[in-house]
């Protein structure tokens, strides 16, 4: 084929340039058209010059014929003979890519291109391959990289000056310090100690009395008590869960252009805390994460869990045009945050290259992104208690039978009499029914809704619940549909019905006031189906669907006119567009009329919606002929139904009728209202379940190409499902192309597995996926953020671009620890805390510091600043407003909850958050910068929130305890710093607290008070206040 | 202060974090070269890597994207035109659906300066300044919806989360002024996109921009003193914070950010006294309100921005971005992106050019007068450009593929045109100048380099150019 289009362009060539030999003549034309452009518009990013100045562009060069042939990352420039497939042609030709990037070239140097392609692409020039051939990643070797590696089993080490008490982790530390020939440092004061422990696991300053027993604690494990109160102390969670939260880039909102709120969006959050105060073991905390709504179907729990995959920036406008990149970006954002928070791997390059650095190739990332493909962001509602609903459900059925029977008592025995009464000298007054009667509802069910009854007959919205809920109801339970069904019933003993109508109301209450539900207003009927029964069951007569012919409507487009609600066609509508914004009717005439049943008739009327329903509505009938018209005014059914049965019965109320009758017989008669009224509010009151509406996954999702430089215009085939096989082991497929699934490493399964179930199988498998990686992450994690710096320094790169650990065995054998407590982060807590090396000192010793400037070696325990949730949390501990109310809709900072439960919305970032650096929320966070600017210190002098805690701080030092001054400093002290001031700060603090006594005048008790502020404040504002030793 | 002066070393990596130093190579060569300075503010001026012709950079935001076609870029073909089908219109363009058919520009258009630069008639103040301007008429990008073209203008790419270009402008070099804040906003209803647009991003909240808003009227939070105590209370307290935080630091004396945060306090103090300063436009001169038309309903907002950016760069402030709030025209367009033309490029852009023709032009002539326009740079231009083809009757939609956007002051060839726009002004076709190329040639006036200004973040050294970006020289003065 090849050989054969050479030949064509061989007889080509001679026939355009004559008598000269082909290839003299292919390169005459080379020369004269070809090279000039290349060398004037496409040298300076694709040549060898350029590759020596990184000045290279897409891996291309185009200054050797080969190089043209071999091409750079989206494959060959040229395919000799063929301009359309040829890459340089499309280009040139602004199709896909733009080359060059200044602007299109002329058509003539377009076309010139296309004829030398045509040619055969004749080239003189010699030039080798590109030297700068695309790096094959070496799996093999990649797995030898320290942290690719399986978990090593280690053993502390031993040496004659490590005393033998010594706990494993010290014994490393130890190790390492004897090796580099420092001193070991003395433990730190009590008091530190509790204020370091109290800070690190809850994020919140001890109080003066926990403080005071752990210092007359003198029995050994006095620490362990302290340490396993706080671990058990449910605002470990708030505290441990900022961690995390941080590393999985959570927020409530979309970002982008209208950065859209996420009401169901803090449920993620709440899950996370919970996780950490149940202790949940971590490999299940991430499988829980990955696929939480696979692994537990339709509960509360998995949709809260999988918030992590959804919590990145999603944009709030998408159109056709801007779709699909969009698609890629959401599955970039999710793959790039697994890869930082799970596994310590930076994955974002690899979406349009080879990783440069660590052994990841195109296809792993696309093999992840294809596990993630069916993963699209929604909001979903869920019963967080489903079997206290269906409880709940049971107990009402049950308590509403006695209403049921109170009824039957009152038709048994009260309704003769006073219906008789009533007959005798009411009913005759009363007027002639109008045209039109309007329907009293005995039920109405919705698919999508909630509806509830009005006075006059009026049926009315109550909620919506989200496509995709499971709910339970009257019927069972199911999956809410994204199409609205009401099901109304009604009955009537009247004969002879010749029109149905339904009325559409507008109402504040609704989008746009209605009629519809739909954002806009509109509604679109698709089919409006009334089926009459025979209401006593025994009857033989059969139900029948009655033909309906839509013969008026209020509002109605030409092209989707009323008739299309009765067609029996579901695919047509009557639709009622945001235009009408008024109350709109239709009229339907019974094609024959309905007769009606002998012993009455139960009407069902079946209303089928596109989308969203109805807000509020009515259904009548009308008993009069020639009913193409909405005039006439309308009355309820009662009197009419009365009547009828009266009149069927020669003017009797037969036995048989009197429990029917208690309802139409309830306007006119006080007693008959109230039970029967009784029933109906008892009925409304049906428990429906503690419906919550959750940001998390929703179905849909497409296959995931693979994208060559991660453009969606170069697709280079579907990718399927996979995982990173540098990180896989002990299967022989994991070196081939495409690994399906983690699950067929593992084991294989009966029936397919979700890819994301497989994801998570992987992520967490220590002998056969990337359980070893992810241990080893996640102890570094909190050793970090124990001791203010991880073993390996950069917590989210464990990469050969980061930090190698300074610790090696330590971390190892942390990792091992953790597998071995079935990844129980809880006892790893305990043990990190209660070493020697947390409790030490943070005094500096010269020498040491000498030998180690900077604390490799961990000889002594650097001061923190406390994160800005810690600030602002401690600044209402010590005031004394801090509100503990846990989980729930985030706040804002006029709230005194703790900010754990501050909104994170991507745009308008809390500032005294953002200030004192709590992180961007777009990208994964593994280690938060602590600077150090003035606007901060603004805010400790002059906001108001600040000076509301200095006056609160000092009211609860003037206020308990030891009354005079010093005593109030001394407690201030203790509540701000957990220790007592020395005399020389105490004498400081009098003389300060005199001072600005005597600058506000009078020796008053007021402006003592006043004066004892200042101190307060100028205790808030101490850098001992937000650093912790 | 310490009593062991040769533990002020840097402990393994918490010193350049504490210092708001990644390992970005320039930013490490000015560490070293400062590094005591650097320690203890980060804000603390650093040299450029070659000698800048600009100091500061005011950006004239035009929130909403105005026309090119109906501002500087002149197009008689267009105007020709008018109704005929737009050869080559290409429906991807939008962010809506245009009709493919010319909609010639409603404006007059005339010559001006000894450059001869056709103007519309929506600028006549501006339009006197046309021989200070230099014009890049090829700009594009890839977004074509505001927030997301938004981001991409001022940080490099549209994905959220990285630094803009005030925030990398001010890690790279500092502030001149230490009272004052480094990159300042300004606006009235937020900009769509609100934080992102000018987000610090990964960069330390050391970089991140002071935000003015014009209908608090420039408060800053926590600025003004609390009114139950005075002065003298104040500085007795902050004298105490001092003494204390110092006996508390000598402690702890491989911590140096705490001798940065003790300096800080002093700052603060000074910077209570320095920004109200620097806000009072009281203190200007009547001629000087009239001329930035303060007094007018129609522009005197963003007369008082305009005029508080000229005191701020003045007082060394590195880099002030306004973006242009909503005339009183009444338009249909929406507060957050005033000049986005959908339904009547008209009425908008009448009512969008009076609100910043006269403060602009008054900007420039007073940084003139005042030889601040031969260190400071002014650039006038939104989130992209608006379809040559008609959207609706009498709008434009937007367009990314071409528009144009004008610099004047320090650095750039005056009455100067840069890259054209195809004959109807619909796509720029030569000499393009994407984003990261305009950042690029921003840098290296403010004598960087864009491929070295550099932070480390997640594993990889980020630049605001990201992988692209060439300086056009072409326009260099």
């Amino acid at each position: 084929m090849h050989a054969w289009l050479t030949l064509v362009a061989w007889l080509c060539s001679v026939s355009l340039v004559g008598a000269q030999t082909p290839s003299a003549a292919g390169h005459q034309f080379f020369e004269q058209k070809i090279r000039p452009v290349l060398v004037q518009h496409c040298y300076a990013c694709h040549s060898e010059e350029a590759a020596a100045k990184k000045k290279l562009k897409g891996g291309l060069l185009l200054d050797s014929a080969a190089a043209m042939l071999t091409g750079g990352d989206s494959g060959p420039a040229l395919v000799p003979g063929k301009p359309a497939e040829s890459l340089i042609v499309q280009a040139m030709k602004f199709d896909g890519y733009e080359m060059p990037p200044t602007g299109k070239l002329s058509d003539a140097i377009v076309a010139d291109f296309v004829k030398w392609v045509e040619l055969g692409a004749p080239d003189p020039r010699q030039g080798k391959k590109p030297a700068v051939a695309k790096r094959e990643i070496d799996l093999v070797a990649g797995r030898k990289f320290w942290s690719f590696q399986p978990l090593t089993n280690v053993t502390p080490p031993t040496h004659a000056k490590i005393p033998a008490s010594a706990g494993p982790i010290d014994r490393f530390v130890l190790a390492k310090q004897l090796e580099h020939g420092l001193r070991t440092n003395v433990r730190t004061s009590k008091e530190k100690l509790i204020r370091r422990a109290y800070f690190d696991l809850i994020g919140l300053p001890p109080t003066p009395e926990q403080v005071q027993a752990f210092v007359d604690d003198e029995s050994s494990d006095a620490f362990a008590k302290v340490v396993d109160e706080l671990l058990a102390s449910e605002h470990y969670g708030e505290r441990w869960a900022r961690h995390w939260l941080d590393a999985a880039r959570y927020a409530e909102s979309g970002g982008y252009e209208f950065d859209g709120f996420r009401p169901g969006a803090y449920h993620y959050r709440d899950w996370v805390i919970r996780a950490l105060n149940a202790d949940l073991p971590y490999d299940e905390f991430v499988r829980m994460q990955l696929a939480g709504d696979k692994l537990q179907p339709n509960s509360y729990d998995g949709a809260a869990a999988v918030g992590f995959l959804v919590a990145g920036p999603y944009p709030g406008q998408i159109t056709a045009k801007t779709v699909e990149g969009i698609r890629y970006d959401q599955l970039d954002d999710m793959i790039m945050t697994i890869g930082g928070s799970m596994l310590g791997l930076t994955m974002g390059c690899v979406r349009c290259h080879d990783h440069k650095y660590d052994p990841i190739p195109q296809q792993d990332y696309y093999g992840i992104a294809a596990s993630l493909g069916k993963t699209v962001h929604g909001a979903r509602s869920y019963d967080r208690d489903p079997e206290a609903t269906r409880a709940a459900q049971e107990k009402h059925r049950l308590e509403h039978e006695k209403f049921v029977a109170a009824v039957k008592q009152f038709a048994a025995t009260e309704l003769p009499k006073r219906f008789a009464a009533w007959q005798k000298t009411e009913l005759p007054k009363q007027p002639d029914a109008p045209r039109w009667q309007t329907f009293a509802a005995v039920e109405a069910d919705a698919e999508r809704s909630f509806l509830k009854l009005l006075p006059a007959g009026v049926i009315a919205h109550d909620g919506s619940v989200t496509p995709g809920t499971t709910l339970r109801r009257r019927r069972g339970a199911g999956q809410v549909p994204s199409a609205e069904v009401y099901k109304i019933q009604v009955r009537t003993h009247q004969k002879n019905i010749a029109a149905l109508r339904l009325d559409a109301f507008t109402d504040k209450s609704l989008p746009q006031r209605g009629p519809g539900l739909n954002n806009d207003g509109s509604f679109q009927l698709l089919e409006l189906t009334v089926t009459a029964a025979p209401l006593d069951p025994a009857a033989k007569e059969k139900p029948v669907v009655l033909k309906l012919k839509g013969v008026f409507a209020g509002a109605e487009d030409k092209d989707q006119p009323i008739a299309h609600a009765v067609d029996g066609k579901p695919e047509t509508a009557w639709v009622v567009k945001t235009t009408a914004k008024k109350d709109n009717a239709a009229v339907f005439e019974i094609d024959g009329g309905l007769p009606g049943f002998a012993s009455g008739t139960q009407l069902t009327f079946e209303l089928r919606f596109r989308d969203q329903g109805l807000g509020r509505f009515r259904l009548a009938m009308s008993v009069e002929p020639n009913p193409a018209t909405w005039a006439g005014d309308f009355v309820a059914q009662h009197l009419g139904e009365l009547r009828a049965i009266l009149a069927a019965n020669k003017n009797q109320l037969p036995p048989t009728l009197h429990e029917a009758a208690v309802a139409w017989f309830s306007p006119f008669d006080a007693e008959a209202g109230k039970v029967y009224g009784a029933m109906q509010t008892h009925a409304a009151a049906a428990p429906r379940g503690n419906l919550t509406e959750v940001y998390t996954t929703i179905a849909g999702g497409q296959d995931v190409f693979l994208l060559r430089r991660g453009e969606v215009a170069n697709k280079a085939g579907k990718a399927e499902p996979g995982v990173l096989q540098v990180l896989s082991r002990g299967n022989a497929n994991v070196t081939t192309a495409k690994v399906s699934t983690a699950t067929s490493i593992t084991k294989t399964p009966s029936e397919p597995v979700d890819p994301r179930v497989s994801l998570g199988e992987w992520m967490t498998d220590v002998d056969y996926g990337a359980g070893p990686l992810l241990a080893r992450v996640i102890v570094n994690r909190m050793w970090q953020h124990h001791f203010g710096e991880g073993l390996v320094g950069t917590p989210n790169d464990f990469g050969a671009q980061g930090d190698a650990p300074s610790h090696p065995e330590l971390l190892e054998w942390l990792a091992g620890e953790l597998v071995r407590e079935g990844w129980r982060l809880k006892p790893l807590h305990r043990r990190l805390l209660l070493s020697e090396v947390y409790q030490q000192s943070d005094q500096v010793d010269p020498a040491n510091a000498k030998i180690d400037p900077s604390n490799r070696w961990l000889w002594h325990h650097k001061p923190q600043r406390l994160e800005a949730e810690m600030i602002r949390d401690a600044l209402l501990a010590v005031g004394g407003t801090l509100d503990s109310k846990m989980y729930g809709p985030s706040v804002l900072d006029d709230s005194p909850r703790r900010s754990i439960y501050l909104r994170v919305k991507r745009s308008e970032l809390i500032p005294l958050m953002t200030m004192f650096d709590a992180p961007e929320p777009t990208q994964s966070i593994g280690e938060r910068i602590s600077t150090t600017v003035p606007t901060q210190s603004l805010v400790l002098m002059n906001s108001p929130f600040v000076r509301l805690q200095a006056e609160k701080l000092a009211q609860r030092i003037r206020t308990s305890g030891d009354p005079s001054l010093a005593g109030a400093v001394d407690r201030a002290y203790q509540i701000a710093f957990a220790r007592s001031p020395s005399n020389g700060e105490r004498s400081q603090m009098l003389a300060f607290v005199k001072q600005q006594q005597a600058a506000l005048g009078a020796d008053t008790p007021a402006n003592a008070d006043k004066a004892l502020v200042e101190f307060c404040h100028v205790l808030l504002c101490l850098n001992e206040f937000m650093y912790v030793d | 202060m310490f009593e062991h002066p040769d533990l002020i070393l840097p402990s393994r990596r918490s010193f350049l974090r504490q210092s708001g130093m990644g390992f970005g190579s320039l930013a490490l060569a000015s560490l070293l070269q400062g590094q005591a300075t650097a320690a203890v503010n980060p804000l603390a001026p650093k040299p450029p890597e070659f000698p800048a012709k600009v100091k500061s950079i005011i950006w004239l935001f035009m929130t909403g994207a105005p026309s090119q076609v109906d501002t500087w870029d002149y197009k008689p073909e267009l105007q020709k035109r008018d109704g005929q089908t737009l050869a080559g219109a290409d429906p991807k363009t939008g962010f809506f659906t245009t009709s493919g058919k010319c909609l010639k520009s409603p404006f007059a258009w005339k010559q001006h300066g000894e450059s001869g630069t056709w103007v519309s008639d929506l600028f006549p103040h501006l339009s006197k300044h046309v021989d200070k301007m230099c014009f890049l008429h090829s700009m594009h990008l890839k977004q074509n919806n505001h927030a997301p073209a938004s981001i991409e203008l001022m940080c490099g790419t549209n994905r959220p989360g990285l630094p803009s270009l005030g925030s990398w402008v001010t890690y790279g070099l500092g502030t001149e002024n230490q009272d004052l804040p480094a990159f300042v906003v300004m606006h009235e209803t937020r900009p769509r996109g609100d934080d992102q647009i000018w987000s610090a991003g990964f960069l330390p909240k050391t970089y991140q921009a002071l935000t003015l808003d014009a209908r608090r009227k420039e408060t800053i939070d926590n600025l003004a003193r609390d009114a139950k105590h005075d002065d003298a209370q104040q500085r007795a307290q902050l004298d105490l914070i001092r003494r204390l935080n110092q006996e508390h630091a000598a402690q702890r004396p491989t911590q140096t950010d705490l001798a940065a945060r003790i300096n800080s306090y002093e700052l603060a103090y000074r910077m209570q006294m320095a920004a109200p300063e620097a806000l009072d436009i009281a203190k200007e001169t009547a001629a000087t309100h009239q001329a930035y038309g303060l007094n007018q309903p129609e522009c005197g907002t963003f007369g008082r921005q305009c005029l508080i950016a000229r005191r701020l760069v003045e007082r060394g402030v590195r880099y002030v971005q306004i973006f242009a709030g909503k005339g009183v025209g009444g338009d249909g367009s929406v507060n957050d992106v005033p000049w986005d033309c959908h339904t009547d490029v008209e009425k908008n852009h009448r009512s969008c050019g009076q609100y910043v023709d006269q403060p602009a032009a008054a900007l420039l002539g007073d940084l003139a007068a005042r030889g601040l326009l031969e260190s400071t740079l002014v650039i006038w231009g939104g989130e992209f450009g608006r379809t040559s083809d008609s959207q609706g009757a009498k709008g434009r939609d937007h367009n990314p593929n071409g528009f144009t956007i004008w610099m004047a002051g320090a650095g750039v060839k005056g009455g100067f045109h840069f890259g054209a726009t195809d004959e109807f002004g619909y796509k720029a076709v030569t000499n393009k100048v994407h984003v990261n190329d305009l950042h690029a040639t921003l840098l290296h006036l403010l004598g960087l380099n864009h491929e070295r200004l550099t932070y480390r973040f997640n594993g990889r050294d980020f630049r605001l150019t990201d992988v692209a970006g060439e300086v056009v020289h072409d326009i260099l003065a």
